[in-house]
């Protein structure tokens, strides 16, 4: 593995918002790995709504955040493609690619 | 190890009151828990009797015991109430229980501490009921009377933060259209027989949640670790690529078939209404809370008078049964009519449409004139169904006879919901398949046998032509039925064929009380994904009580005969069980007659057939098959001796 530099992160959650179905399964896993109860509140992300369009999608905070040591249960949990995870040094912890028509 | 405490929350809307204790271990032991227990409590808080528009009635919501909890399918909420639909001729209403997903809604009712939560009284103006944790309260929702279901779950989800689970009704809801039903979240519905109308008549317009508590699990290690294994082995099926690009969109080769209503040729319904019309109109599927399959949809609607519509929902059987029984051949326009149910009115789509076509039809004929529709001409096109579904609505002219729905009808015209042509109407209630399209199959049974005639989470395997017998079987073995049980259902007879569609029912009810206490998804053991044996470790995990299949279908038994006790003491029994007349006549199609037949095809069922398979259920269920009600030998065997006085009664 490429070896890391000052503050790079050990690998990288990407976010493809297109593919959020809006199940949850990633806030409850993420709150059940660290606190041993569902708990959205308690998770890592936060599910932006958009009312208007009636779409949703993952918005993991950053901060606190500690990708699981390497093997983040939130994209182990989404089974559809929303949030992946990507082992090697990376600038950003957290990728999000917005909802957009082309991307799928 | 510590069990999770769970907890009734009772609210008094005349009052304002609110009362929250602790449920007994006990109850949820022999009850499961959510649903289960809720019809428990409904026993006691629901007197016998009153009218369910009127503040005594009871609104019983009960999220599933594993909602919220990472298991897969398992989103599911049950509200039981008693339902102002005229179940008979004689004024009887039955007490049942409908479910609906979502992705919010059990999730906040659980955070919130309110597994089972009693609304009775009636709110003195418009409100909104508002539950943030512990604070519960009444809100002036004055602005939103008149509104439609989207505008106000938009507003209030914008007000009370983005967790917000909501139950909204529309404005046949607060007319009191009798099969008026709620919209969860934005794209489930909830409450076929007209729990919209029991919102409305206490003046409720909508329940807004939002809670910040855990949802524990007695057992984490033992819990995630088969919560794990279930979501891997679902992850296997087949045909889930397939189906989370389409969700209920897809499935129209079976769909076709079993829910034909014999007036158009198949290519031509194929043509106008299949697969082309749904891959063209859906945009996104979408999830319940923990559902790694997904079936409701987002969609847009292309090129037409309503090009650029976008709704949620699942529009596509809908509108291709009724688009076919009205002859309408534009699926964007019945589209657009099952969208503006749900966005706004609330009205229950299927009976609607199928009383629209029916009093077309009687009009055509000559049954009934101007001077009942006071002065409106029935014609068969859109613009009439627009005017009669806006008079539903309001109640306006003839509307306010349609609005009653078919029992009036009756009264009223002097047209038998019996002659109606497709689908068959039982307790009031019109089904959503026909038995003869799809063949008597144990769903086509439990729609007469349950109180409340809707599916409300009963499919099995056997939803579909043609399984074999061995995937039918399975579904039960996986259940921990004995062998005997499990031999003596499948006894080939000359009147239900190769299996006993009577005795099968039996378990398929007990199975649907467990789906529902617990919250999961009948898609999942329709599909064959879950079993008995796989819910039962998990339950165990989460509940702290050791569990088996079997023990989960005796729960399960409990629960329907507590059920059905509460229907009993309304007065329901054998002769409100009647299967639909129209059954028994044969559906003249372009594709040829199509009669109701076992469930391979091997014969036409005549009533003499029927009524052998519904002795058959009652005798399974160890009921008297003369009154169609328990008997006091099996309450007692069930430990719920309680109710024996009933039967006297």
């Amino acid at each position: 593995m490429e070896e890391r530099k000052e503050g790079e992160s050990p690998g990288r959650l990407v976010v493809l918002a297109q593919n959020c179905r809006g199940c949850r399964s990633c806030q409850l896993a993420c709150s059940f790995e660290k606190h041993s109860v569902f708990n959205p509140g308690k998770s890592m992300i936060v599910m932006e709504r958009d009312l208007v369009n009636g779409r949703v999608a993952p918005m993991i905070k950053p901060i606190g955040c500690d990708l699981c040591g390497g093997d983040p249960v939130c994209a182990s949990a989404c089974k559809y493609g929303a949030i992946t995870y990507e082992a090697g040094p990376a600038r950003e912890k957290i990728v999000v690619r917005p909802w957009s028509k082309e991307a799928s | 190890m510590k069990r999770p405490t769970t907890w009734i929350v009772r609210v008094d809307l005349t009052t304002g009151n609110v009362v929250r204790s602790a449920v007994d271990g006990s109850l949820s032991q022999s009850y499961l828990g959510g649903p289960g227990v809720g019809w428990r409590l409904m026993a006691d808080a629901l007197a016998p009797g009153i009218d369910p528009l009127s503040p005594q009635n009871v609104i019983c919501i009960n999220p599933g015991v594993l909602v919220g909890t990472l298991t897969p399918g398992t989103p599911k909420t049950t509200v039981i109430t008693k339902f102002p639909t005229e179940a008979s001729e004689d004024g009887k209403h039955f007490v049942g229980a409908c479910t609906a997903g979502g992705r919010y809604l059990g999730l906040a009712l659980k955070r919130a501490g309110c597994h089972h939560l009693l609304i009775t009284g009636k709110a003195d103006k418009p409100s909104v009921l508002r539950i943030r944790d512990e604070s519960i309260d009444l809100i002036d929702a004055s602005n939103y009377w008149g509104e439609g279901i989207e505008d106000v779950m938009i507003d209030l989800v914008e007000r009370e933060g983005p967790e917000s689970g909501t139950i909204v009704i529309g404005t046949s809801g607060e007319n009191l259209v009798r099969h008026a039903l709620t919209i969860v979240d934005r794209a489930n519905s909830l409450g076929r027989g007209g729990l919209g109308a029991v919102m409305g008549s206490k003046n409720l317009k909508a329940i807004v949640v939002n809670g910040t508590g855990d949802i524990e699990v007695a057992d984490p290690a033992r819990f995630i670790e088969a919560s794990e294994r279930l979501r891997d082995s679902v992850m296997q099926w087949p045909r889930r690529e397939h189906w989370i690009d389409l969700g209920l969109a897809a499935g129209w080769d079976t769909f076709k078939h079993t829910q034909y209503p014999g007036i158009w040729p198949k290519d031509r319904w194929d043509e106008l209404y299949g697969e082309k019309t749904r891959m063209e109109t859906v945009e996104d599927v979408i999830g319940c809370n923990s559902c790694i399959l997904g079936c409701r949809l987002r969609w847009r609607t292309k090129g037409g008078e309503f090009d650029g519509e976008v709704g949620f929902g699942s529009p596509f059987s809908k509108s291709a049964t009724s688009g076919m029984l009205l002859g309408e051949e534009d699926f964007r326009r019945m589209i657009h009519f099952v969208a503006d149910a749900n966005s706004r009115t609330g009205i229950d789509f299927y009976t609607t449409t199928r009383i629209i076509d029916f009093v077309t039809k009687m009009y055509e004929l000559g049954r009934i004139g101007p001077s009942q529709t006071g002065g409106l001409e029935l014609c068969r096109d859109y613009d009439t169904y627009q005017k009669l579904y806006e008079m539903t609505v309001n109640r306006e002219g003839f509307g306010d006879v349609l609005a009653d729905g078919w029992m009036r009808l009756k009264r009223d015209l002097g047209l038998d919901p019996q002659e109606y042509w497709y689908a068959g109407i039982c307790k009031g209630v019109d089904f959503i398949y026909d038995a003869r399209p799809s063949n008597f199959h144990p769903l086509m049974m439990t729609f007469t046998t349950r109180p409340r005639p809707h599916h409300g989470g009963s499919h099995t395997r056997t939803n579909s032509r043609n399984k074999t017998l061995e995937e039918i079987r399975d579904q039960v073995e996986r259940w921990g039925l004995a062998k005997e049980t499990i031999d003596h259902i499948f006894t080939e007879s000359s009147y239900s064929g190769k299996f006993n569609v009577g005795r099968y029912t039996r378990y398929m009810e007990d199975m649907m009380r467990v789906k529902n206490a617990i919250g999961l998804c009948t898609i999942y053991t329709y599909q064959g994904l879950l079993f008995g044996d796989d819910i039962a470790e998990l339950y165990a995990a989460a509940s702290g009580h050791e569990m088996t299949a079997l023990g989960m279908v005796e729960c399960g038994e409990r629960i329907h005969n507590v059920a059905k006790m509460i229907n009993v003491r309304e007065g329901f029994g054998r002769v409100d069980d009647a299967i639909p007349e129209v059954w028994f006549r044969a559906m003249e199609s372009p594709e040829g007659r199509i009669e109701m037949q076992d469930y391979y095809q091997t014969k036409t069922l005549v009533k003499a057939d029927t009524d052998r398979i519904l002795d058959d259920y009652y005798d399974e269920r160890g009921w008297d098959p003369r009154t169609g009600r328990p008997t006091v030998v099996r309450l007692e065997a069930l430990g719920i001796e309680e109710f024996a006085s009933e039967l006297a009664a």
